[in-house]
């Protein structure tokens, strides 16, 4: 049972004049964000004016939301492509921060920030926690790793700008992560979803939970079901909200749900989303599911214009009974590719391919991700063919090598794998797409 | 020296078998066989009468086979006499990365498969404490 029941919340709005904006002045707003924005990147951004040169687009051809679909999509092969700074519309020394997520092959997908970029990135998050019902008095610990990865800095950008105590512990070390949340009086917990009920299952054991002070959980970085929701919310007596983000838009705090559950709203004045059908490019009607793409309507040092995410999911404009009126994206009910998500990090097949043909052979082995979830933790196991280049006699080689491979994968990936060799032909070919992943977890 | 296969097999049922079955039809007569396993693979040694024969067939048939060099000893059936061998090389220094043996047939005297990683140091100390080597064409 959760912490609060719906009867007795009390709804508080961060920013009520955005947030409850008609969807009249919501759409003036975000035209007006959209023209400035296309301006800026066609003047700054060479990548930007180019694209726009191809398709006969003039940032004077755009007068607001309505004209969207003249201008070009942004994929994370074009971020690929103009790594590290090419999309920068500000000069270089003007970005106070990056931030990284993973890449599709070695190198990482790079995000840049302004002040103003960081400013606003922890303004939606404090929106994303006042949802949550959380205020200035609450403790929040947050157990998202701190590094180049969003999850723990934008937790404590939002953490900052609503003025509540952040207990920066980022990820793992889960004895001492008990510790400090009951020594500390934490209110709040901000982690991956399966970590939450890792965590939740770890106290019960030890039979922390009544002496804790948790009452919300943030979670996110990772798809979660309903189900799951309501297991980590039994377990530790809290309210628990789905908060969701990407780096290349800014991080987590691009929406979250209410606690309601019907949705996540999305911070659609700094945010416009579209929903398109990926085979058409058209817009979907609301409430059927497409693919969600972003403009970034106010970032100064990487403004990105319709960024594909390939995550599938479907919006609603109705206000939600919460009273906001921010349009809300239902739980993603997949991808377009073969991401995955594992223990809150993105991975992607091509990077185990990069990884093992970087081992020094000709041609990469084949191999087979396999995804499954333990004792609430994803584990993920990579089967690798053995092949003549690889094979050697002695097993203290073999097993040398399982773990050179092992150490190859994990710096490339940024998660720890299992890695199995396998004999040759074991695993399927296929005529037309390999299938590189098999995700047992049934997310 | 004799020539000795490696194949790299699974842990799992069968996995033996398909390899035997394989050399069986290929007409290679198996003479000496063994494993050494990790929970998860295991690595299949032979010494059979054809080597190259079978690395081919093996090969064709999508097993992943290497063919090494490794020292053979031939020991008279006395008690004593396998300990004294290996004693010889623990007191030159020389290690044995796996060691096995053949099946006795024909009143051959027991042969001694086994590796090292100094192949020169090992032979010279088991021929100066008058051991028996074997070399391929004797089998």
């Amino acid at each position: 049972m959760a912490a609060v029941v719906l009867e007795n919340w009390v709804e508080r709005i961060r920013n009520p004049e955005i947030e409850c904006m008609s969807r009249d002045e919501m759409a003036a707003l975000q035209s007006k964000r959209l023209a400035n924005v296309v301006n800026r990147v066609y003047h700054n951004v060479d990548f930007y004016h180019k694209k726009m040169k191809a398709l006969g687009v003039e940032p004077g051809d755009i007068k607001g939301i309505e004209d969207i679909d003249k201008l070009p999509f942004t994929t994370k092969e074009d971020l690929r492509d103009n790594y590290p700074f090419g999309l920068l519309a500000i000069p270089r020394k003007d970005v106070v921060r990056v931030q990284g997520t993973s890449g599709t092959t070695g190198k990482l997908t790079l995000a840049s920030y302004s002040q103003k970029d960081v400013d606003v990135w922890g303004e939606c998050v404090a929106r994303c926690l006042t949802m949550a019902g959380l205020n200035e008095e609450d403790i929040i610990h947050i157990c998202y790793g701190y590094g180049l990865f969003t999850g723990g800095i934008g937790l404590d950008f939002g953490a900052r700008a609503l003025g509540a105590t952040a207990i920066p512990m980022s990820a793992g070390n889960t004895a001492r992560q008990m510790m400090c949340m009951e020594d500390f009086g934490a209110t709040a917990i901000a982690c991956t979803p399966s970590y939450a009920l890792h965590l939740a299952e770890s106290l019960q054991e030890a039979g922390l939970i009544e002496q804790l002070h948790i009452k919300t959980g943030i979670h996110g970085a990772e798809p979660w079901t309903e189900e799951m929701r309501r297991k980590i919310e039994s377990i530790l007596h809290i309210n628990c909200f789905d908060i969701y983000g990407l780096c290349e838009i800014t991080g987590p705090g691009v929406a979250q749900d209410c606690i309601h559950h019907a949705g996540l709203h999305i911070n659609a004045d700094y945010f416009y989303p579209e929903i398109l059908n990926p085979a058409t490019n058209k817009m979907c009607a609301d409430k059927e599911t497409g693919e969600l793409v972003f403009t970034t309507l106010a970032k100064e040092a990487m403004p990105l214009l319709r960024y594909r995410t390939k995550d599938l999911t479907s919006i609603d404009h109705s206000t939600c009974r919460c009273g906001r009126t921010t349009p809300r994206i239902s739980q993603f009910t997949g991808r377009t590719d073969d991401m995955k998500v594992i223990r809150g990090v993105n991975v992607f097949p091509t990077q185990v391919e990069t990884a093992l043909l970087s081992m020094g052979g000709a041609v990469a082995p084949h191999y087979l991700m396999i995804v499954e979830r333990k004792d609430n933790m994803d584990i993920l196991t990579v089967m690798v063919e053995v092949d003549e280049s690889l094979f050697s006699d002695e097993i203290r080689k073999l097993d040398a090598l399982k773990n050179k491979i092992g150490a190859v994968l994990k710096q490339a990936l940024g998660v720890s794998v299992r890695v199995k060799l396998v004999e040759p032909k074991t695993i399927q070919r296929s005529e037309g797409k390999a299938v590189r992943v098999i995700d047992k977890r049934g997310l | 020296m004799i020539k000795q296969l490696s194949v790299f097999v699974e842990n799992r049922p069968g996995s033996i078998m398909r390899v035997t079955s394989a050399l069986t039809s290929a007409c290679i007569n198996i003479r000496a066989i063994a494993s050494f396993d990790t929970p998860e693979f295991a690595i299949l040694r032979l010494v059979v009468d054809r080597p190259a024969k079978a690395k081919e067939d093996l090969t064709a048939k999508g097993f992943v086979v290497k063919v090494h060099d490794v020292i053979g000893v031939e020991l008279k059936d006395e008690k004593g006499n396998l300990n004294k061998m290996v004693s010889v090389l623990a007191e030159g220094g020389i290690s044995i990365s796996y060691i096995y043996s053949f099946v006795i047939r024909e009143e051959k005297a027991p042969v001694m498969v086994f590796n090292t990683d100094n192949y020169e140091k090992a032979e010279k100390a088991l021929r100066a404490a008058d051991i028996k080597l074997v070399e391929e064409v004797e089998l």
